[in-house]
């Protein structure tokens, strides 16, 4: 039931990948790791950086091994660096430089982690982890959610398919006018929320006619 | 977790709102090289999850199932923090309903809520620079940028939000008569 990725997976898969965790608590474990290697680039003193430094390399040179594209960090790396460096020159002069090229590498550091875990570990694993730490209904409602997606692409695709072939002004290029967005949210989301609330409705319906949520620990679900 | 209050078909839905905008913005991935067009979607969905739905909690719930499903999808930076930067707002917004009244018109209850999420979320920027160790005056500044972009995406949501609750209500989709 934790389905496929939908839509464009950020991981190319290949046919042989090592180190992939693919086990529930290595996967959890993974999360904790992540977490702290995150808040840590926030917390921690000066000295200790290099260290959190070297770590986050490894993750990096892992992550690229899996697969990984680099390109969206080194966006956010650079844009970050510029607009920082930029305001620094400007209010503080040259010699406090080095300070803010230190918090944007802080910044980078928070983010490289949450980029190994989506690279590293299997979306399944990782909502497995989710759904102990969950009630039951919820568990159902994410596994609901991941069930969606790829259907809630294809619907998406096919509404705005269809209003385009009445004529409504929503490609790419009547897009680039701000007056044009308010007929994409009326041609477009009105519709897909429209369709959400329909089978939303349907499918407690339908769970509810497969007596869900009468046994307090429900004994088979699917994994 | 509170999920008394919430039936299947609500919690299905404030999980497809979660979904919804999750999916949209790992689709349309914005990058106008403006801060806070991630707002009008969250301010959009967590809106109309508060008047589709309209019970205490709902907000947060979506906010967390949200993150939940970024960190999972690994749809933005990725990791553990998604869900602080998803969850802020819709706390915020659940506290701030709580002490707002109920009489209020829905349009002027969206937009405080659409300007109670912002200021979450620029604080939440603003408490990371000061964590890294940014000078003072630049996290004013970069705050006072996120929130003056923040606060014009939000509210071009919240303005959107109630039309959008009549007409699922003119079909007869939402069960309560008041909003």
């Amino acid at each position: 039931m934790w389905a496929r990725r939908g839509g464009r997976a950020p991981i190319i898969c290949r046919p042989k990948r090592h180190f992939v965790i693919n086990d529930v608590r290595w996967c959890a474990l993974a999360l904790l790791l992540v977490l702290g290697l995150s808040s840590g680039a926030f917390l921690l003193p000066q000295t200790w950086l290099h260290y959190l430094a070297l770590i986050n390399l490894l993750l990096l040179v892992q992550g690229r091994y899996l697969g990984g594209r680099l390109k969206g960090l080194l966006v956010i790396f650079t844009s970050q660096l510029a607009i920082t460096s930029l305001l620094y020159l400007l209010l503080h002069g040259v010699e406090r430089l080095p300070e803010g090229i230190t918090a944007v590498c802080r910044i980078l550091m928070a983010m490289i982690p949450g980029w190994w875990l989506s690279i590293a570990c299997s979306p399944q694993r990782i909502g497995e982890v989710l759904s102990h730490c969950l009630p039951h209904k919820w568990t159902f409602v994410l596994a609901a959610c991941f069930g969606i997606l790829p259907y809630l692409g294809q619907e998406t695709r096919e509404i705005y398919q269809m209003q385009v072939m009445r004529g409504a002004n929503i490609r790419l290029k009547s897009l680039w006018r701000p007056r044009h967005w308010h007929e994409l949210i009326y041609c477009v989301l009105y519709p897909l929320l429209i369709q959400l609330l329909k089978l939303s409705k349907q499918m407690a319906t339908a769970a509810r006619l497969r007596q869900f949520g009468r046994h307090p620990k429900p004994t088979h679900w699917p994994f | 977790m509170n999920n008394k209050g919430f039936n299947l078909h609500d919690a299905l839905f404030i999980g497809f709102c979660a979904t919804l905008l999750v999916a949209l913005k790992g689709m349309l991935r914005l990058k106008l090289g403006l801060s806070g067009h991630s707002m009008f979607l969250m301010s959009f969905f967590y809106l109309i999850c508060y008047g589709a739905v309209g019970k205490n909690g709902a907000i947060s719930l979506c906010g967390l199932l949200a993150g939940m499903m970024a960190m999972t999808l690994g749809i933005g930076k990725g990791g553990p923090l998604l869900l602080l930067k998803f969850g802020l707002p819709a706390i915020a917004m659940d506290i701030c309903l709580l002490l707002l009244p109920s009489l209020l018109a829905l349009k002027w209850r969206c937009i405080i809520l659409a300007l109670v999420a912002t200021i979450a979320w620029a604080s939440k920027g603003l408490i990371e620079g000061l964590l890294v160790g940014l000078s003072a005056q630049v996290v004013a500044l970069q705050f006072a940028k996120s929130l003056l972009f923040g606060s014009l995406f939000a509210l071009l949501a919240a303005m959107l939000v109630p039309p959008v609750l009549e007409r699922l209500r003119s079909h007869d989709l939402i069960d309560r008569e008041e909003i």
